[in-house]
């Protein structure tokens, strides 16, 4: 008696998952939810919960379809994530909560028979057996259950283990009996073998040990063929337990060892489940270390890849800063070309103004030496009319080299700036008179007739040496430049309140164009010597142009070839009250 | 009519003894030629001067401009001066330029630069510009002295040896005690110059010295001055006599 009731208690534990197994193995469902992830692709959660669910991972599954629940209000994904749901719980054993998802799945939905027949196994689980009778009843009130024999036979199945539960054997055989019938067509080992002890433990509960014998042997002789190691242990023991009824104590032994051995073997199984999930574990805890490797190799990887672009920036703005600076130097080193040609230009220019002065220089003390000896020579002979003019003559080289060397004293001062320069009032007629003084034996020599017409009310501003300097120069010019007998005139002309205009005219012989041109240029020294003996550097006009200039005046040239020359001088006035 | 006297402070002799003989050709006095410094000064104060004619370098050193300073700082010793130099180093200028009034005279130069720069030193010291050169004035009044373009050289006449003044024109006749000359000036500028104290109107064209007023005979509208000069007395102008202290 009491192993009658060992054996139904080990197939009640057993009854579960024989149905879910056979559940997951529902092609039907399959394809309708390969079509349902189609049509839902972009449900993201539902995707990855139905996925979840055919790899039968429940808590995944769990998750993925509460998220969904919350994130979707479509009629067909809400029964979807509860079916999930429910399916999830069952096999979690929490079947109040399966009981509870499973509820609210409407009757549309396409497994809804699933979901009711699941609602009814939960019920039973939870030992209601009204509730899962009332179920089961309903269940193959539907009308689609006729066409799913598979379905057809859980259900009967449900209701006869109900009815055995509560006592009702008759009913319980009879759906068993139903249950079986179905299976035994569908050929499925293990639903077979679950039959087949169901009805075993029917009779051998009622003491109809001559039914629930065949059952058993079936059960055994099935449970060979079935890979389950629990189902093969459990099918050995009952064996085992009938043959100790029948005190067949020797084949009882044999079954129990044999019981026995499947245990040990599922046993060993759990071990090695378990050393497996150790060995999962210790998996999982290298990948960790794995991933943290990886992560500080990341890290690393990232400061590297900084420090890359750091060091790329830097020598890109190395390079800019290089151009930069490169760029700087050849517009430098061209700014220094272009000073160094003009400044050997100028060089040039002053190396041969200086040949031609001292050139002249020397010919100048030369003549002066030659003159001297010739002097004392006719001094010796006592010739007083040679002697006067040979003295004359000397004064007139003295004094050429005198203003020679004056000018360059002078244009000298100006170029490094040294030059006094001091404006105030100054009386013109005067300043003319004091020029002609010195040139008075000059202008006697070339019998050249001079006149001075400056208005004698004209006061110029301006600096007296630098003036007299510039007229010096001119009437030096005009002089030289004058035939024997020529006349040089100095007149002042009105322009306005502000100016004063000095004419210095002369008969000489005069300049054409270009000269004019080129003594006017700027910063030009006419270095020419076409006439060793009137033309000189130029260094004299240059020099009147730049006091003239500094003196706040004008210069203008009028002149043709033997027609004489006319220059033409602007001076600021002196303001009345100054 | 007196000549200008001159004080030359020159170092080198060949300078001074050309510059004597140009300002004697000149009818100029030479007060003396001082080689330095201290006799520069003891010249200075121990004759009547007019004009100092100045080297810049006395010895190497810029003594003539320390002399110039020192009879700048003492108030009414000071007389018109004209700086001599050859250089023209700006810093020697820069110095000189503040012993105003200022006027140099650049080496070499001829007798008509000596003689210009020594009308334009007067010039500027009594502060009336382009008088000497022009065809409207030759004269230049100080307190003590009109000085008095004569040909090419200058010539000193004492204000206080001035009887009265004769106005034609653009002339004026001064009349000495000794002698009687033509200056060119107008009256108004005369006037101006001239110390009102010392000098009235009489007539429309008379200026009289009061110091040489030796009587006046307002009957015959006559006033006779030292030397028995006779001037006459308009009845426009004989308020002066009003002010005048006259003794009882």
């Amino acid at each position: 008696m009491n192993n009658k009731w060992i054996l139904l208690f080990a197939f009640l534990i057993l009854i579960i998952p024989g149905f879910l197994f056979s559940q997951s193995t529902d092609a039907l469902e399959k394809s309708i939810l390969k079509k349902k992830a189609v049509e839902y692709k972009k449900e993201i959660n539902f995707i990855k919960s139905q996925s979840f669910y055919q790899k039968k991972e429940w808590d995944s599954t769990l998750i993925y379809s509460m998220k969904q629940l919350s994130s979707t209000n479509k009629k067909e994904l809400i029964d979807f994530s509860h079916y999930f749901r429910g399916t999830s719980f069952i096999q979690k054993k929490l079947h109040k909560e399966a009981k509870k998802e499973l509820l609210l799945i409407s009757d549309k939905f396409e497994f809804y028979l699933n979901a009711r027949i699941l609602l009814a196994t939960s019920f039973l689980e939870l030992r209601e057996f009204k509730a899962a009778l009332l179920h089961y009843e309903n269940v193959l009130k539907l009308p689609e259950i006729s066409k799913q024999p598979h379905h057809l036979s859980k259900a009967y199945e449900g209701l006869g283990i109900t009815y055995f539960f509560l006592e009702k054997y008759d009913s319980a055989e009879n759906y068993l009996v139903k249950s079986l019938e179905i299976k035994e067509k569908q050929k499925n080992e293990t639903e077979l073998l679950n039959a087949y002890n169901a009805m075993a433990n029917l009779y051998y509960v009622q003491y109809k040990d001559s039914q629930a014998i065949p059952y058993f042997e079936k059960a055994y002789a099935l449970s060979k063929k079935v890979k389950n190691i629990s189902k093969k242990a459990m099918a050995a023991e009952n064996m085992a337990a009938v043959e100790e009824n029948r005190n067949n104590y020797k084949k009882a032994l044999a079954y129990k060892k044999e019981s026995d051995q499947w245990k040990d073997s599922l046993n060993n199984q759990n071990k090695v489940w378990a050393v497996a999930d150790f060995e999962k574990k210790f998996a999982v805890a290298q990948k960790q270390k794995e991933i943290k490797v990886l992560q500080v190799e990341n890290e690393l990887k990232n400061s590297q890849r900084n420090g890359f672009f750091f060091a790329a920036i830097g020598l890109l703005l190395l390079l800019t800063g290089g151009v930069y600076l490169y760029s700087q130097k050849v517009k430098n080193s061209k700014i220094i070309l272009l000073q160094k040609n003009k400044l050997d230009e100028l060089n040039a220019t002053k190396d041969q103004l200086f040949s031609i002065v001292s050139h002249d220089l020397r010919s100048s003390v030369h003549a002066l030496k030659a003159s001297n000896a010739k002097l004392s020579e006719t001094l010796e002979t006592k010739n007083y009319d040679e002697l006067n003019q040979l003295i004359v003559q000397n004064s007139g080289i003295a004094n050429s080299a005198y203003s020679l060397l004056d000018n360059l004293l002078h244009w000298a001062m100006l170029q490094t700036k040294q030059l006094y320069f001091h404006k105030e009032s100054v009386h013109l007629h005067s300043i003319v008179q004091q020029i002609e003084y010195n040139y008075k034996p000059l202008l006697l020599d070339k019998a050249l007739d001079f006149e001075n017409l400056v208005s004698k009310n004209v006061f110029i501003f301006v600096d007296l040496d630098s003036v007299k300097i510039v007229l010096r120069n001119l009437l030096d010019n005009a002089i030289k430049f004058s035939k024997q007998n020529g006349k040089i005139t100095f007149y002042t002309q009105e322009i306005n309140t502000d100016l004063c205009q000095l004419i210095i005219e002369d008969t000489g012989i005069g300049m054409n164009e270009i000269t004019i041109e080129e003594l006017l240029q700027e910063n030009e020294l006419l270095a020419k010597k076409r006439n060793s003996e009137n033309i000189g550097t130029g260094l004299g006009l240059q020099l009147c142009k730049q006091m003239i200039k500094k003196n706040g005046g004008t210069i203008a040239i009028e002149s043709a070839p033997d027609k004489g020359t006319k220059m033409n001088l602007s001076f600021p006035k002196t303001k009345n009250n100054g | 009519m007196d000549n200008i006297n001159v004080l030359i402070i020159e170092d080198t002799a060949e300078q001074s003894d050309a510059l004597i003989k140009v300002l004697r050709q000149n009818n100029y006095a030479v007060a003396g030629v001082a080689a330095n410094f201290t006799d520069a000064l003891k010249l200075f104060y121990e004759n009547t001067i007019d004009i100092i004619i100045i080297d810049v370098f006395l010895d190497g050193k810029p003594d003539g401009i320390t002399f110039a300073e020192s009879i700048n700082i003492i108030p009414n010793a000071s007389k018109p001066f004209v700086f001599l130099t050859s250089s023209q180093d700006r810093q020697i200028f820069e110095r000189a330029k503040l012993t105003k009034p200022f006027s140099f005279l650049m080496k070499p130069f001829n007798e008509l630069e000596i003689l210009y720069a020594l009308e334009m030193a007067v010039e500027k010291f009594y502060a009336q510009t382009n008088v000497f050169l022009s065809e409207e004035q030759d004269t230049v009044i100080s307190s003590d002295f009109l000085f008095i373009k004569k040909k090419k050289s200058l010539k000193k006449v004492a204000i206080q040896e001035i009887l009265y003044i004769e106005v034609e024109e653009r002339y004026c006749n001064i009349i000495t005690e000794k002698e009687k000359f033509v200056i060119l000036i107008s009256l108004t500028k005369i006037n101006d110059l001239l110390d009102k104290n010392k000098f009235v109107r009489t007539h429309r064209n008379t200026i009289v010295n009061i110091d040489k007023i030796e009587e006046i005979i307002p009957a015959d509208n006559l006033i006779l001055l030292k030397g028995n000069h006779k001037i006459n007395l308009s009845d426009t102008y004989k308020d002066f006599i009003k002010k005048m202290n006259i003794l009882s």
